[in-house]
């Protein structure tokens, strides 16, 4: 299974990259809009996490974006500042507020590969 | 439908928003106005195209904080209905509006923006203002008024003198008439005429008054006790006329020379009124003025028309004294009148104003009220006055210290003060003044009660939206600089931990946890600014607070803290379980730290008017009263370093979004009690 990173905080990219090859994914990163839309098409992802706030566009724009390529991919919001009740969130499958402790996010990774 | 159909009824609604009177605007999300009625335009001074594609252009500098925060709550779907604030037109003029928002949405029930209409309610306002103000001036009228009570009336006092002058056994003349000066419009009035229109008339009343045999004093009595009518030839004739003090005749000579004229020949004096000569066709005259306290009041007219008796000398000197005994009278039946009118004017006023307003003596009796008294205590007027005004107002059985009219009572000056009236459910912004009699004696006082209650609600949000939209735009940074290096750390932390032995790993393990604690502070901090967004659903309020006491059991065991549950709410309320679960926490954590060791806490919940209370009552170190007004403050907190102060501030807000109220008693060493009150009914 693979994993799309899309962070421009170069330690958090990191971070999630070494937690979650121990897990037994494979991850891939992107650093802003145009690395993650190009990982996107040619890794072809079983998941994305999603920063909202990237240097180039907004997180929501790319979640629109990579919806209307392949609305059942399974895309989780993974952001600093809580946008919990901005709408447009609700388009993506899941919520989470970056934490030093990984747990929820794996476990909702793990949910979400499953139902697929 | 029909397509046409459609367009047809659309057009219309068009039309009808486009040209109703109240400014109708609809705006996005962003505030950027998408719509823009021609009662706008004139309300506010902006064309629509000067209003459209803008931020809502007619709110002022200062509150666009705060109309963020409302579009903010539009967007979670909230209403807010006849809502006073502030705007602010093209050419800057402040006005005072009243408005009402509400969410507009999509095809698809999406919220997509909003609608407002408003309306200008700055001539409301001032009336308001004006008549506070003229509370005192009035209140000394309202003296007056009283004391004169009781007095003849004007209409039938003058009455009496013309008929004395016109009577044989009085003053003998044949037609009397009497003028009055209207000091605002600088003129002579006529006020009432007596005397026969005609000779054959005339000669009628002589023959039947002395068959009669009426004495001046019968007739005296008969016009006090009968029928007051101004509908003879010389009534209608005199009540027409109207002299300018600025023209030059005899009778304004009269009244300017404050002197008696005898005309015996009219032809012979040019300034003889036009009116005398044509529609009363005199041949001779005599005017006497009334002077009441050096003051001109009016003239008395009199002649001989029917007899043609000459008007001698010695008629005049009774003329004139008795117009000097007359005057002093007329002007204070005059006054009365004044008064009379104005107190039926105040009376109206009284009850047109939605503020109540009441006096009451010395002694706390009132003795008068207007309409909103009543209604606002839901009785008569018979029911209230009389009663002592601390019975009736607060509900008890002496004074209250904080009183404006006990305070004006002990020091007979006017007091103006907030005080919140539990017996009437509503905070007051009170005015008293004090009442002198003539004597400078203090009498009682004349109050004017507002209900501030929405008022200072709306100041307290406004207030906390400012404070708000302030730290919004800190916090947003602080997520974004603080919390990724946060993660950072924490996460790597976590990594050494795993991979180290012994006091390394030790020490990895204390970053970790440190860090885990910072992130929960700021969670708490950016949850605060951000506000809660509700998923509602129903959920049995016993069961909810089980679930509470759940989680703290290991807590509580740990401080051998008792706790005793009371669940009698059995019933369902619609909530977020998550953020009511949290409010509840946060208090019975409160509860749990102002024990400290060794305590009881009762939680108890109840149905109250339509409400699902949650008590919760402790055996803590309570609060004192300076501190309670704090508690739920944000970043108010005694609990020391390593607590933000937000858990009750968290607990307040989302209890107000479902619409409930969370009420704290406490009482220093004895303990507090927090209960929460969830409506059953929510109110969307």
């Amino acid at each position: 299974m693979k994993i799309l990173v899309v962070d421009d905080d170069l330690h958090i990219q990191r971070l999630y990259k070494e937690e979650l090859t121990e897990e037994g994914y494979e991850v891939v990163v992107a650093a802003n809009g145009v690395e993650a839309m190009e990982m996107f098409e040619s890794e072809n992802p079983d998941i994305v996490t999603l920063d909202i706030r990237l240097p180039d566009v907004d997180g929501i724009h790319l979640l629109r974006q990579m919806k209307e390529k392949k609305p059942k991919l399974p895309i989780i919001m993974s952001t600093a500042y809580d946008y919990r009740d901005d709408f447009s969130v609700w388009a993506s499958e899941a919520y989470i507020v970056k934490s030093s402790d990984l747990g929820e996010l794996k476990s909702m990774i793990k949910r979400l590969l499953v139902k697929e | 439908m029909d397509h046409s159909l459609v367009t047809e009824i659309r057009q219309n609604l068009e039309s009808i928003i486009e040209n109703f009177p109240d400014a109708i605007v609809t705006f996005d999300l962003d505030g950027v106005v998408t719509s823009w009625n021609r009662g706008a335009e004139e309300m506010y001074g902006f064309t629509k195209a000067e209003a459209m594609g803008r931020f809502l252009p007619f709110v002022p500098g200062f509150l666009v904080d705060a109309e963020r925060e409302k579009i903010g709550r539009i967007r979670n779907g909230e209403v807010f209905k006849d809502y006073e604030t502030i705007r602010q037109k093209k050419d800057g003029a402040i006005l005072d509006a009243s408005l009402t928002l509400s969410p507009l949405k999509d095809t698809e029930e999406r919220i997509v923006g909003a609608i407002c209409i408003s309306r200008d309610i700055s001539d409301k306002k001032r009336i308001e203002k004006e008549l506070v103000r003229r509370n005192q001036e009035l209140s000394r009228l309202f003296f007056i008024s009283s004391a004169m009570r009781g007095t003849v009336k004007l209409g039938r006092l003058l009455r009496m003198i013309l008929t004395a002058v016109t009577m044989s056994d009085g003053l003998g003349f044949n037609r009397a008439i009497l003028f009055l000066v209207d000091e605002n419009r600088g003129s002579l009035k006529g006020a009432m005429g007596v005397g026969p229109a005609s000779s054959e008339e005339a000669f009628q009343i002589w023959s039947r008054l002395s068959l009669e045999r009426k004495t001046l004093s019968d007739i005296m009595h008969d016009i006090e006790t009968g029928p007051l009518r101004k509908d003879s030839f010389l009534d209608k004739l005199t009540l027409s006329i109207e002299i300018s003090l600025s023209e030059d005749t005899i009778l304004t000579r009269a009244v300017k020379e404050r002197r008696s004229f005898n005309i015996q020949d009219v032809k012979a004096e040019p300034l003889s009124d036009f009116i005398l000569t044509q529609q009363l066709s005199t041949q001779a005259y005599a005017v006497a003025p009334l002077i009441s306290r050096d003051k001109v009041i009016g003239i008395i007219w009199v002649d001989n028309h029917f007899n043609r008796r000459p008007i001698l000398d010695e008629d005049m000197r009774f003329l004139s004294s008795f117009s000097n005994q007359v005057a002093s009278v007329v002007e204070s039946a005059g006054l009365f009148e004044q008064v009379a009118l104005a107190e039926q004017e105040m009376k109206n006023i009284f009850d047109s104003i939605s503020d109540m307003v009441f006096s009451s003596t010395k002694d706390y009796v009132l003795t008068k009220i207007n309409r909103a008294v009543s209604e606002k205590l839901g009785k008569p007027a018979e029911e209230i006055i009389g009663k002592k005004c601390y019975e009736v107002f607060h509900g008890r059985n002496e004074p209250r210290r904080k009183c404006p009219h006990h305070k004006t009572v002990r020091t007979g000056k006017p007091y103006v003060g907030e005080l919140d009236e539990p017996h009437l459910g509503g905070t007051f912004l009170t005015s008293s003044s004090p009442i002198f009699d003539s004597a400078g004696e203090f009498i009682g006082t004349v109050h004017v009660a507002r209900d501030i209650t929405e008022i200072k609600k709306l100041e307290k949000q406004l207030i906390m939206a400012q404070r708000m939209a302030a730290l919004g735009e800190v916090a947003a940074r602080v997520a974004h600089d603080i919390r990724n290096p946060l993660v950072s750390i924490g996460g790597f932390a976590r990594r050494l931990e795993k991979h180290l032995e012994g006091n390394l790993k030790e020490y990895a393990t204390i970053i970790a946890r440190e860090v885990a604690g910072l992130e929960k502070i700021l969670s708490e901090i950016l949850a605060y600014v951000r506000g809660v967004s509700l998923e509602k659903r129903m959920v049995n309020v016993d069961s909810l607070v089980e679930e509470v006491a759940g989680v703290m059991k290991s807590e509580l065991d740990e401080k051998q803290i008792i706790l005793v549950k009371s669940l009698n709410a059995l019933s369902e309320v619609s909530m977020d379980p998550g953020n009511v679960r949290e409010a509840l926490l946060n208090i019975l954590s409160n509860a749990i730290h102002a024990i400290g060791r060794d305590g009881t806490i009762i939680v108890k919940t109840a149905i109250e008017n339509n409400y699902a209370v949650i008590e919760i009552k402790d055996t803590g170190c309570g609060i004192s009263e300076e501190i309670l007004q704090f508690i739920f403050d944000p970043f108010f907190t005694t609990k020391g370093s390593g607590n933000t102060g937000l858990g009750l501030t968290i607990s307040h807000k989302i209890i107000e979004q479902h619409n409930g109220r969370i009420e704290v008693e406490s009482k220093p060493h004895e303990g507090s009690t927090f209960k929460v009150f969830l409506p059953l009914e929510s109110e969307e």
